[in-house]
């Protein structure tokens, strides 16, 4: 709200670049400005100053074709599942397609193969989305945004709320779409996951990028991280710790089977004692 | 579009007028009203608008948005006027056209009532911009306490008033989550006549209502679970306490009401 006291500014000279292709992480503590940061990648707000590009299209220009835009940048919000509405998920996976002014038949197409990434069985398709599970829904809302067969996929906090188990799957199930040659950007403010899925970090403190770079480079800065609210992944912790204590571990591991191998490794070597 | 829907407009601050009870905002706010009533005359309004724009002034509020909340009714205040204008025929003819024709009497009418509309708005406008929505329904609470000896129930109205104005901000704002997520699908709000724009809400509202009924639930469930029974015996951490400011204040307003029906008597222009 310009003008009045209310207002802030949620971000400043943040500037990042995704390739196509790969998995990038955002990450950063509660209010941070991760979830403004992503409504840019659409058109959905757009920049005070600053520039968007999406393939070489400024967002920024008044002759941009949001719909267009939005085909090839998917977005899905936290916790997505809130924005079902329709009275089958069928119709509701359907919603994004037949906004793109596709015919029945491509719609219909669009609708199975969504479900199918997704995991969703297709005796699901007719019932109703408010009938199924948390996960189940989420998984609903993600195909709805599939379904527009997007280039790019931007996913707020995607496993936020679900279960060890469900969170497990999910994350499989984005990392099974970005193998089928899906762009993805992940928010997320669990290090774990990023550092587990991501090739590429960009740190978020206060509205302005912190650190960036590959996971092992982030983690590298692990004491700062934790100054801003954030964390290392348990196993670069554990990795550290064991480095300290005089074990034979690498720097910059912080996947669990790398740490695992590396202590297996140590098995019989002993440390400093 | 979201963004146009100004409902709690508090403009916070520190000034004297910030800082009087709620309850003598109230008492205050009806006693301008009624002052605004009173007044038969220009002379009154004088007196009432100056008083109105200095406090406005005081409180460091910006005279603009004291302004803004004449816009929804700006309609109404021409209409009044045009009517008045052309249906009061007393005094002198100043211009006849067909068998309509402006009246001195008509003009001093018209001028009157739309200067009356446009004082009370903004009189209540000061009340609104200065108070937050949670120590208005506090003061209103206190206010209406002693009918509640006869049945009435204040402090549930109090408790429905706070809850409502609680979850406008949070309403809104899942609203424009929602309506962001929909738009991301391709959902167009903003353009086509107005039965599509109508059917356009649908992926809003069922997601809104939804979620406002899912939020009501969690609301009622939370509020049990810290054993809420009413307002019987309940104590406040922010006791409402009358000031020295509250008595300058209430010295202040009667001050005017005196002034104005001085000025209907020695001054009836």
């Amino acid at each position: 709200m310009p003008g009045t006291p209310f207002e802030a500014r949620a971000l400043r000279d943040v500037s990042l670049s995704v390739a196509d292709g790969e998995f990038v992480g955002i990450i950063g503590h509660t209010g941070s400005g991760k979830s403004t940061l992503i409504s840019y990648f659409n058109g959905l707000e757009r920049a005070k100053s600053g520039v968007v590009f999406v393939n070489d299209v400024d967002l920024g220009d008044k002759d941009t074709d949001l719909i267009a835009v939005r085909r090839t940048v998917g977005l899905v919000f936290q916790y997505p599942e809130y924005q079902l509405f329709e009275e089958t998920v069928a119709k509701d996976i359907a919603f994004g397609p037949t906004n793109l002014g596709l015919d029945a038949a491509e719609v219909e197409r669009r609708v199975v193969h969504a479900m199918n990434q997704v995991g969703l069985d297709a005796s699901r398709a007719k019932k109703s989305p408010f009938d199924l599970s948390g996960g189940q829904k989420r998984r609903v809302a993600i195909a709805g945004v599939l379904a527009m067969e997007p280039q790019i996929l931007v996913l707020d906090e995607p496993a936020a709320g679900l279960d060890p188990a469900g969170r497990q799957e999910m994350l499989e199930l984005i990392e099974d779409i970005h193998r089928s040659g899906v762009t993805i950007v992940m928010v997320s403010h669990s290090m774990d996951d990023v550092g587990r899925y991501c090739d590429k970090l960009f740190v978020l403190s206060h509205g302005e990028i912190a650190y960036q770079g590959t996971p092992a480079e982030v983690f590298a800065h692990g004491d700062a991280l934790h100054a801003i609210g954030l964390d290392v992944p348990e196993c670069a912790k554990l990795a550290a710790r064991l480095r300290k204590e005089g074990f034979d571990i690498p720097e910059g591991l912080y996947r669990m089977e790398d740490v695992a191998r590396a202590i297996i490794d140590n098995i019989g070597k002993g440390g400093k004692a | 579009m979201i963004k146009n829907v100004t409902i709690g407009q508090y403009f916070p601050g520190e000034s004297f007028v910030h800082r009087l009870d709620p309850r003598t905002k109230l008492l205050a706010t009806i006693a301008l009203i009624a002052v605004v009533f009173v007044s038969r005359g220009f002379s009154g309004f004088i007196l009432i608008a100056a008083f109105v724009l200095l406090t406005a002034l005081s409180t460091g509020v910006h005279l603009k948005f004291l302004f803004k909340g004449l816009k929804p009714i700006f309609f109404i205040i021409i209409f009044t006027f045009i009517l008045n204008l052309f249906f009061q025929n007393t005094g002198e003819v100043l211009v006849q056209v067909w068998i309509l024709k402006i009246t001195t009497g008509g003009l001093r009418m018209a001028s009157f009532m739309a200067v009356r509309l446009i004082l009370l708005v903004i009189s209540s406008q000061l009340l609104t911009l200065t108070t937050s929505p949670i120590s208005l329904t506090d003061g209103l609470e206190s206010l209406m306490r002693p009918m509640s000896k006869i049945g009435f129930p204040a402090h549930e109205i109090a408790m429905m008033m706070s809850i409502a104005l609680r979850f406008i901000p949070t309403l809104m704002d899942e609203a424009d989550k929602i309506m962001k997520a929909q738009k991301a699908r391709g959902a167009n709000f903003e353009t086509g006549n107005i039965l599509q724009r109508a059917k356009a809400m649908i992926p809003l509202l069922v997601p809104l209502f939804v979620g406002a009924f899912r939020r009501a639930e969690e609301l009622a469930l939370a509020m049990d679970a810290r054993c809420y029974r009413g307002g019987a015996g309940r104590t406040r951490m922010n006791q409402l306490k009358y000031t020295r400011r509250d008595l300058i204040a209430a010295l202040v307003v009667l001050a005017l009401f005196a002034a104005v029906i001085l000025l209907n008597r020695v001054c009836p222009f």
